[in-house]
């Protein structure tokens, strides 16, 4: 295989996140380590929803559902393991966790069901209806979080010792570092190979045209149902990494602030580009701790920023990136 | 399922009604498709010709009537299911995908000829069982040399070709092409003409045109459309003759 434009501002983007955590590491500096993690999270959620958003054309203002179930099923299980306690007897006894490998599956699987249920549903609609029920269920489960009081209902649930991995210490900021970032790594490797493959072909053919696609046989429903599946457990994945890298999981995390962040991630970086979500969130969180020491109203300043892309550059950071190449 | 007799219908439409309300935009529409043959539907604007199309390629439900494609009623089917039966439809307006190559709209219509879109390992790109017939189909369409083009940058008649590339690869048991002349130049619209006739030996075609010349010199057959019913079908001969066919619609032209 060649290396195109594409791949190699993609290489760029990972290889500059991972300098920036080894480098702050070997400086001794542990709080740019974790920006860095939070980084490759949000850029994990972020391609997540890329590949409903960009791929698939599905603009759901929802996906903090699938954040927020991840989360809570890591926090759910390690709590109970810290306290001894089975998470439920019945039917069957399910036990807490806090081994990260067990965690991920039944963080993935739960945002995952819960993405085949919303996807089945909010799929019937299209343009700004899919828009408001996606949101709708995601608000639903926002405030059954805040009124549910055994799992800390508003306060949020904190559980005090990281999960583990076999073989690392999680705790040491640059070893979990390497743990998010290898997850993001096959996440975008999952995401271009299955957007490249017949699947992905069909999806993003249902996006641009979808009466042709249903004229050749296709019918885009199936098709997006998979895609909005696929991208709720990528995210479910990245908010069981958020939810351990704070030790705490609230309601914050289910919320349509949430939707809207990992949403922005993938507009800034550029829609429907492989690494535009990992350059976005990286942005963001930069952005965030730049700009935030300077102003309270930082916000602001990054509603001007996603306006002028928006505007005046609708391939976000990485269609910036790609057009510079190709004239130089 | 009785096996169909060579001189059967491909399809075969009975009875076909649909109302907008107090609108009869198909009105007991009953008409055939043989093997081997150009049947042109013709009529003036609004005449339902496009409702028809929806409602045999599956996109709106009639209110009443049947029809069956090589022998097999296929009221109950989706849109998709009947693509996949081998009922091709090229569109009014080009429809095609505008980001992709033409040879990936090409493989495509392969994939989903084939039933088998859920393969999420394999690039497409290497996958000759897409690659193949879609470059095979290309160049039967005139397009050979254009595959890498997007289509978006793909000339209207182009466009056009690309379209009868995407219908090939469906491995059509019958065509419908909806105005396929419609924005062609003079040139074009004779180049067009030669692939279309050669598209009938792949499979018969109901042709949905305006463009007389291209219908008089393709068609074996014409039925005329006039407010959502079948006024006559015929020869071009005998249509070109038939008085009730002169006063409504070839009034101007003939």
């Amino acid at each position: 295989m060649t290396l195109n434009r594409d791949t190699v501002v993609n290489l760029a983007i990972l290889a500059l996140l991972v300098a920036t955590a080894i480098g702050a590491h070997v400086l001794g500096n542990g709080f740019t380590v974790t920006l860095a993690t939070k980084a490759a999270i949000f850029g994990l959620a972020g391609v997540g929803l890329n590949l409903a958003l960009g791929y698939g054309g599905l603009i759901s203002f929802g996906h903090a559902a699938f954040f927020g179930i991840g989360g809570y099923v890591t926090g759910i299980l390690a709590s109970h393991a810290a306290a001894g306690t089975p998470v439920a007897t019945l039917p069957f006894t399910v036990m807490g966790s806090n081994e990260m490998l067990g965690i991920w599956p039944m963080a993935m699987l739960a945002a995952g069901l819960a993405a085949l249920v919303i996807g089945a549903l909010s799929l019937r609609t299209w343009g700004v209806y899919f828009i408001m029920v996606t949101l709708a269920f995601a608000q639903m489960l926002y405030y059954f979080a805040i009124s549910w009081p055994r799992y800390g209902g508003e306060d949020g649930l904190s559980f005090y010792v990281r999960n583990s991995f076999p073989g690392l210490n999680t705790f040491a900021p640059i070893q979990y570092f390497a743990i998010c970032t290898t997850l993001l790594a096959v996440a975008l490797v999952f995401t271009a190979v299955v957007t490249q493959s017949r699947f992905g072909l069909a999806l993003q053919a249902a996006r641009q045209n979808s009466q042709r696609t249903v004229a050749l046989g296709i019918r885009p429903y199936a098709i997006r149902l998979t895609a909005f599946v696929l991208s709720g457990m990528i995210v479910g994945l990245a908010g069981s990494l958020y939810a351990d890298l704070n030790r705490f999981v609230s309601p914050a995390m289910l919320s349509w602030h949430m939707s809207g962040e990992i949403m922005v991630f993938v507009i800034l970086g550029g829609v429907g580009r492989l690494c535009g979500p990992v350059a976005g969130a990286a942005l963001f969180i930069l952005l965030e701790h730049v700009l935030g020491g300077v102003s309270d109203y930082w916000q602001a300043l990054l509603g001007l920023l996603l306006l002028a892309i928006v505007l005046f550059a609708p391939g976000g950071l990485i269609g910036i990136l790609t057009q510079r190449r190709r004239h130089a | 399922m009785p096996e169909p007799k060579r001189h059967d219908p491909i399809l075969e439409i009975r009875g076909l009604r649909k109302s907008f309300g107090a609108l009869a935009a198909t009105d007991d529409v009953s008409l055939d498709l043989r093997p081997g043959e150009i049947h042109a539907l013709i009529g003036p604007n609004g005449a339902g010709k496009s409702t028809l199309i929806k409602q045999i390629v599956g996109e709106i439900r009639p209110d009443a009537g049947s029809i069956r494609f090589e022998g097999q009623v296929i009221d109950g089917l989706d849109a998709a299911a009947r693509a996949r039966l081998g009922l091709a439809r090229s569109f009014q307006v080009s429809s095609v995908i505008a980001d992709f190559t033409a040879l990936q709209n090409v493989m495509l219509a392969v994939a989903g000829a084939s039933g088998a879109v859920f393969r999420f390992h394999r690039p497409a790109l290497a996958d000759r069982k897409l690659t193949e017939p879609a470059l095979f189909h290309i160049e039967q369409a005139g397009l050979a040399g254009r595959h890498l083009v997007p289509a978006a940058a793909l000339s209207h008649g182009e466009r056009r070709k690309l379209e009868i590339a995407m219908a090939l690869a469906l491995r059509p048991r019958a065509f419908l092409l909806d105005e396929p002349m419609a924005g062609m130049g003079l040139e074009g619209g004779r180049q067009l003409t030669a692939i279309l006739s050669d598209l009938r030996a792949e499979a018969p075609i109901l042709l949905v045109e305006h463009d007389m010349d291209a219908v008089f010199a393709l068609a074996d057959r014409v039925s005329v459309l006039v407010y959502g019913r079948v006024i006559a079908t015929g020869s071009v001969a005998e249509i070109r003759a038939n008085p009730e066919v002169r006063r409504s619609y070839l009034g101007e032209e003939a």
